[in-house]
């Protein structure tokens, strides 16, 4: 059995349907800007964090869900009311979360590989 | 002179040089593992040892919970976070939004009454809550480069600690100096029989996943009163079994009016009793039969809950102190310490409710802290100054207070050489809502000659924490009464009244505000 199972999806509402599809999971949600055909994100601090947060999955608990999530173009996120911000409560991207825990690294915090270390390891 | 610096000379005296700034980088000389390890992760324990990493110290923190006898732990910050005054201002809030929705309705709110409280919902948020600190504080460690342990702690010498995990793996870890900081856990009146069986505590009250249901609240010390004061303000059934006094250690003129004020609210009050048993009914209900110390009579009544406030213990049964050499105070078994929080061990330090004659507080064993990390750290010689601490009581009337009781000031300086002013005040808010303001009242204080030195300042009402913080600090900055006069309210506000507090006790006249 694989260590984990990583899904990639863009947007809310594949972003919730993947949640609800694993319900009782212990799911990791990486949120980040929308990569553009040469994958590249139009969030910088996006482009830093993800092969800091990759470079760290090797620790993720047995069993476990990556959701590797484009939340969608810089317009999008910048609107106050989007979904990820009024329903998930997210404030940044990059973020990185463990579903239905309190447990996030938000923006900054993504860049140090101790951190998502200690939350892909820590209960 | 080429020859002195040879190759292999200068490798020598890199390598010594390395080694040299290894040393720095333990800090330690080699010799321990930190400089500093801290045993006990609440507000005390965190703070100082953040303030130590961050002054280039290598820390360690321990902290470990010992489920309660209901089986309750919880997370990384200690009681505060978790099972004291943060879910416990929470729910405080929950119960003051259950007033102002009935008091919503004389504002113009059309709000279909009776409103109902749902505790599965508060309980979520809070824990929620409290999760998310314990994630924060457990993320600010890592950050600053403290090595946290989900260990528990005991002393083997004046530097060695042992280290167990609940999976029973052990390890030893040495250091310079050790800080204690395990503060304290809810006493068990174990003399009543069924009192371990079928109570809580307060630390089983915040992670309750369904009410509590009608609740006998054995104890009226602050946790008592606050928590029967919550319970009812979220319309549960709440009784409050008082031994002998409300608020033991506050100024009882005060204490009393609290109390007034929750009868008053709602709240049962049961004067002069002691428990004697707790039994559980097939019903599930349990049936507590006290007696009334008065009359030497039996009583008996049945809760959902019975909730033992009786008085904190410090949690020193399993550090092994003793074996070491610290001593510990006759009475309460609490640590004793020195002016600058050091044991009677050289190297080791306890701070917050652990230490003897130390206020039960949170910003106390925080400022403590800080302040002992920067002496460890050799950059400050400045001791924790542990007077005039202001305090507020969450009652759902509010009580905030600085400095001495007017008993203590009677003690200390004589009834004829203090002048206290004082004053009933109606809050703005009341007026409309047309609730009660007998117990809203202000009492300051003073030494009776020259300016008058403000020494006390009480205040019971609305937001009274956030009324007193400013006083507080200026008291410490030598308040009298001539600067309190001297100074312009703001208007319309209940602090106003503190400037405007003419009427004295010792006049005899009515000290009812009148007016604006």
């Amino acid at each position: 059995m694989a260590q984990y199972e990583e899904v990639k999806v863009r947007g809310y509402e594949e972003f919730c349907k993947t949640v609800s599809d694993r319900a009782g999971k212990d799911i990791f949600a990486y949120f980040s800007g929308d990569k553009d055909q040469q994958g590249q994100s139009w969030c910088p601090d996006c482009v830093k964090a993800e092969p800091v947060v990759r470079g760290e999955m090797n620790h993720l608990p047995e069993g476990s869900v990556f959701i590797y999530c484009q939340v969608g173009d810089r317009p999008y996120w910048k609107d106050p009311n989007n979904e990820f911000k009024k329903t998930l409560k997210l404030t940044g991207v990059p973020t990185l979360l463990r579903y239905g825990t309190p447990q996030k690294l938000v923006e900054e915090q993504c860049f140090k590989a101790d951190l998502v270390r200690m939350m892909f390891t820590e209960d | 002179m080429a020859a002195l610096y040879s190759r292999s000379r200068l490798k020598l005296l890199l390598r010594s040089a390395l080694h040299l700034s290894n040393r720095t980088l333990t800090g330690s000389g080699g010799k321990f593992d930190y400089d500093l390890l801290v045993i006990g992760g609440g507000s005390g324990g965190l703070a100082c040892s953040k303030e130590a990493a961050q002054l280039g110290q290598k820390v360690a923190v321990l902290d470990y919970v010992e489920p309660s006898v209901r089986g309750t732990k919880w997370g990384l910050g200690g009681t505060c976070v978790n099972v004291g005054c943060i879910p416990k201002k929470l729910m405080h809030q929950a119960a003051l939004l259950g007033s102002a929705v009935k008091d919503a309705q004389k504002y113009g709110w059309q709000i279909p009454q009776p409103v109902s409280h749902d505790w599965a919902t508060l309980a979520e948020s809070v824990q929620n809550y409290v999760k998310s600190l314990n994630w924060g504080h457990r993320v600010q460690l890592q950050d600053r480069k403290v090595k946290y342990m989900n260990m528990k702690g005991s002393l083997v010498d004046d530097h060695t600690v042992r280290c167990l995990s609940s999976r029973g793996k052990e390890m030893t870890v040495t250091a310079r100096n050790i800080l204690i900081a395990t503060g304290g856990r809810p006493k068990y009146p174990t003399h009543v029989p069924g009192a371990l069986e079928f109570g809580i505590s307060s630390d089983d009250l915040f992670w309750l996943k369904e009410t509590p249901g009608k609740t006998l609240v054995v104890g009226a010390s602050y946790v008592g009163l606050e928590c029967a004061g919550f319970l009812t303000g979220i319309g549960l059934e709440a009784t409050v079994m008082v031994r002998s006094i409300a608020l033991r250690g506050f100024d009882q003129q005060m204490s009393r009016l609290v109390t007034d004020y929750m009868q008053g609210y709602g709240t049962r009050f049961c004067w002069d009793c002691v428990p004697k048993k707790v039994e559980k009914l097939p019903s599930g209900l349990l049936q507590v039969t006290w007696t009334d110390s008065r009359t030497g009579q039996d009583h008996q009544d049945t809760f959902n809950s019975v909730l033992w406030a009786v008085g904190r213990a410090p949690e020193t049964g399993t550090l092994n102190l003793q074996q070491v050499g610290v001593e510990l105070d006759g009475d309460t078994r609490k640590v004793m310490v020195a002016d600058d929080e050091r044991t009677s061990v050289p190297n080791i330090y306890a701070i917050g409710d652990i230490a003897q004659g130390r206020p039960e507080l949170t910003p106390t064993a925080i400022h403590a802290g800080k302040l002992l990390a920067r002496r460890l750290a050799g950059l400050s010689s400045q001791l924790m100054d542990y007077s005039n601490v202001p305090t507020t009581v969450f009652t759902p009337l509010e009580y905030g207070c600085v400095g001495l009781s007017e008993e203590e000031a009677e003690r200390r300086y004589g009834k004829d050489k203090i002048e206290v002013y004082h004053a009933f005040y109606k809050p703005l808010e009341f007026t409309v809502a047309e609730r009660d303001s007998s117990q809203c009242y202000i009492k300051v204080v003073c030494e009776r000659d020259g300016d008058q030195k403000v020494v006390g300042l009480h205040f019971t009402g609305l937001n009274a924490g956030e009324v007193t913080q400013g006083f507080a600090l200026s008291l410490r900055c030598g308040l009298s009464y001539a600067q309190l006069r001297d100074s312009v309210g703001i208007h319309p506000t209940c602090a106003e009244e503190l400037t405007k507090i003419y009427i004295t006790k010792r006049s005899g006249l009515d000290a009812t505000v009148t007016g604006c």
